[in-house]
């Protein structure tokens, strides 16, 4: 019953696509999908609303914009091969226009991950449907399988992931404009994001697209002056700071599994959208505000303080300071060192039911993990990472704080501390700890200029025991660390 | 997981006449099974929506309480008899003053429920009054469908301003009225919020379907 439609794209070329009655359809577009399911065509809702800025827009965030492509090829500035191959990853990018039957765009689909397969709920036929994230987040998720749920270090892994894909959008002055949970596509089971939707990006210099916006997601200014006249001075429209809001919402939902303002308060009884309104525009209020506890659910067992105090401080500038004054939002910049120093932090639960499996020491003489209750119950081992101050030979300052167990890698930004995780750096493994006949080594598979507690070279292959107090030089040029180790003894 | 999601309230008020029996009925009868799967599939709508259907002809019933997606279970559909649409908009009043979740003090309220009506006919009973009454006092944004040209859609433009015409009452426009229905219901599960007293944002009516102006 489907016929083929047939979209002819800017550059001449015309690409086949399956038209289906009742197509997948968005606030703005619907969309569909190639005879192959290779890449997807969608076109506006409203095609009156495309208008010679629209289209500005769209050839911009095709081209010069894009970091999914490297600079040589048309893309963005500074993008390189390694970097275009890892955005290309990250975002479901836009790669034409289609100029008819009419004005659309065609992208990417995505990676088979971002869609559920066979045995993904007992309950539901969801082979081949989208993973949203609030497939995830909501109470949906009691109707997946276990297998899809992911744990605490795989959603702790998309929140950076995202994290780096929105800073990399805000690093270029681009703004995503309609971040939310229908938007970024998850795979807990393996830890991977992917952003869509590019097309409504806030581009400089071009007048900003007409984004309704998704409930729960849009910034509280917006929502509060959406009725005014669009040229108003007051009105708020979404850009980089709205898309602070909305990061922040979806990274407390990968980490807790709730939104962090939907909470008891009652702000109207006149009606259940006006109540909606209030609670999620003006008078907006983080469900744990440690000075109104007005919005706080009664049973709260996993905190912002059980993220560890980077996080928590994150998220009280996020739904706290920022919540109302877009300025004092965290960037993405600070979320993503936040969620890094997080990272590093990790430890297995060691319950072997545990339903999370990792969670963030906050304190290494309490290691407990929050989801279970569990205590650790092995040695707690601690590496303080300290860097040399520039210009001052000898004097260290704490740069990172690493908790290690068995099989913990350390990476150069570990062992350099002028090396920042981002989609630049070196992932190859520099060293790893590793647990021998109750002694704790660290074993050194790749670093050069390691040095021994006693100042001899340790080469590649060669470990040096980790003792508490054991301190040596991870690296010893300049830019190389010193490495501090405490040891809490476990009870084992 | 929060506790504090509204409700979606979804009524489907659906003719079972005499006229809508044969392939009419059995069409609605896989519409409304699609319907469900559909919902099901989106994670928005399964969270918010709740679903129940009232089915009138000689007098009116609903045959499904207001019930979460998940527990949906579907009527048994059988067609006969006339087209009591007055009684159907008299239980519908009285399913919503009954089913729907006020905001009070210490209560979040329900979402203003959406309401579908299915006709193919002319109502046989008296309807004026539970019609103007549903109009002006807005208890629900209703669209309603005059399913092929025996449907008088003067009737139900007084019942709301959102009239979709069908042009005849085959199998594959009711399945396009079904998925239409379903993809309302998706986009206004999501865009659920913001303008308190805005309209209902509705998805464009499906081919060889007129707004009635």
């Amino acid at each position: 019953m489907n016929r083929i439609g047939e979209a002819i794209l800017a550059s001449g070329r015309k690409l086949p696509y399956v038209i289906t009655d009742n197509p997948p359809r968005g606030g703005m577009k619907y969309t569909y999908f190639a005879p192959d399911k290779s890449y997807v065509v969608q076109f506006f809702n409203d095609p009156s609303k495309v208008d010679a800025n629209m289209r500005r827009r769209i050839e911009a965030i095709i081209s010069k914009y894009n970091p999914t492509i490297p600079e040589s090829r048309g893309g963005a500035l500074g993008t390189d091969e390694k970097r275009a191959a890892y955005f290309e990853k990250r975002f479901c990018w836009p790669t034409d226009i289609v100029v008819s039957p009419e004005f659309g765009l065609v992208s990417p689909s995505y990676p088979s991950d971002f869609f559920f397969g066979e045995g993904a709920s007992d309950y539901l036929e969801l082979k081949g449907k989208d993973k949203k994230s609030n497939w995830f987040t909501s109470r949906n998720r009691r109707f997946l399988n276990k297998s899809e749920l992911g744990d605490f270090r795989s959603m702790l892994q998309m929140s950076l992931l995202l994290t780096r894909s929105i800073r990399r959008l805000h690093q270029a002055g681009l703004a995503h404009s309609d971040l939310s949970n229908n938007n970024v596509l998850i795979d807990p089971r393996s830890g991977n994001c992917v952003v869509i939707d590019i097309d409504s990006l806030v581009v400089p210099g071009i007048f900003p697209p007409e984004v309704a916006g998704t409930r729960g997601y849009i910034a509280p200014e917006v929502l509060a002056t959406m009725e005014l006249d669009k040229n108003d001075p007051n009105r708020r429209i979404p850009g980089s700071e709205t898309d602070l809001h909305a990061l922040a919402v979806l990274i407390y939902e990968y980490l807790l599994l709730r939104h962090p303002l939907i909470g008891p308060k009652i702000f109207s009884t006149e009606s259940a959208e006006k109540d909606d309104f209030l609670a999620l525009g003006p008078e907006a209020l983080f469900i744990e505000n440690p000075n109104d506890r007005s919005n706080r659910p009664e049973n709260l067992d996993v905190t912002i303080s059980d993220l560890g105090s980077d996080l928590e401080a994150l998220f009280l500038r996020a739904f706290v300071d920022g919540l109302h004054a877009p300025e004092l939002r965290p960037t993405a910049m600070e979320w993503e060192r936040g969620l890094i120093k997080a990272w590093d932090m990790l430890h297995r639960c060691e319950n072997p039911n545990c339903d999370e499996k990792w969670f963030i020491v906050r304190d290494v003489n309490e290691p407990i993990c929050p989801f279970c209750g569990t205590r650790v119950k092995s040695d707690i081992v601690q590496l303080s990472v300290y860097s040399q101050s520039r210009g001052r030979k000898g004097q260290w300052r704490p740069h990172s704080t690493l908790i290690a167990e068995n099989n913990t890698p350390v990476f150069k930004w570990h062992t350099h501390t002028d090396i920042f995780p981002d989609e630049k750096a070196d992932t190859e493994l520099e060293a790893y700890v590793c647990s021998h006949e109750n002694s704790w080594y660290l074993i050194n598979s790749h670093a050069s200029g390691m040095m021994s507690p006693m100042g001899s070279p340790v080469p590649a292959g060669k470990a040096i025991k980790l003792s508490d107090g054991t301190m040596f030089r991870a690296c010893r040029e300049d830019n190389g660390s010193l490495i501090k180790v405490s040891i809490v003894k476990g009870m084992k | 997981m929060s506790d504090f999601s509204r409700r979606l309230p979804v009524y489907l008020l659906l003719d079972v006449s005499g006229s809508m029996a044969g392939d009419p009925i059995e069409a609605v009868r896989h519409g409304v099974k699609a319907l469900i799967s559909e919902l099901r599939s989106d994670p928005q709508a399964l969270e918010t929506a709740y679903l129940s259907v009232i089915t009138f002809n000689s007098t009116a019933r609903q045959v499904c309480p207001l019930t979460e997606l998940m527990l949906f279970r579907e009527p048994t559909l059988n067609a006969g008899g006339p087209t009591a649409l007055g009684a159907a908009l008299r239980l519908l009043t009285d399913c919503i003053k009954n089913e729907v979740r006020k905001s009070t003090e210490t209560q979040k309220g329900d979402w203003k429920p959406l309401v579908f009506i299915l006709t193919d006919g002319v109502p046989t009973d008296e309807w004026r009054e539970a019609a103007a009454m549903l109009k002006s006092a807005k208890p629900a944004n209703i669209i309603a469908c005059a399913a092929g040209s025996c449907a008088d859609t003067s009737v139900l433009k007084e019942i709301t301003d959102n009239v979709l015409l069908m042009n005849n009452l085959s199998a594959g426009d009711l399945a396009q009225f079904f998925a239409w229905v379903s993809s309302s219901v998706k986009l206004s599960s999501k865009s659920l919020d913001s303008k308190p007293g805005a309209g209902i944002e509705l998805p464009p009516p499906p081919q060889g379907f007129v707004i009635v102006p």
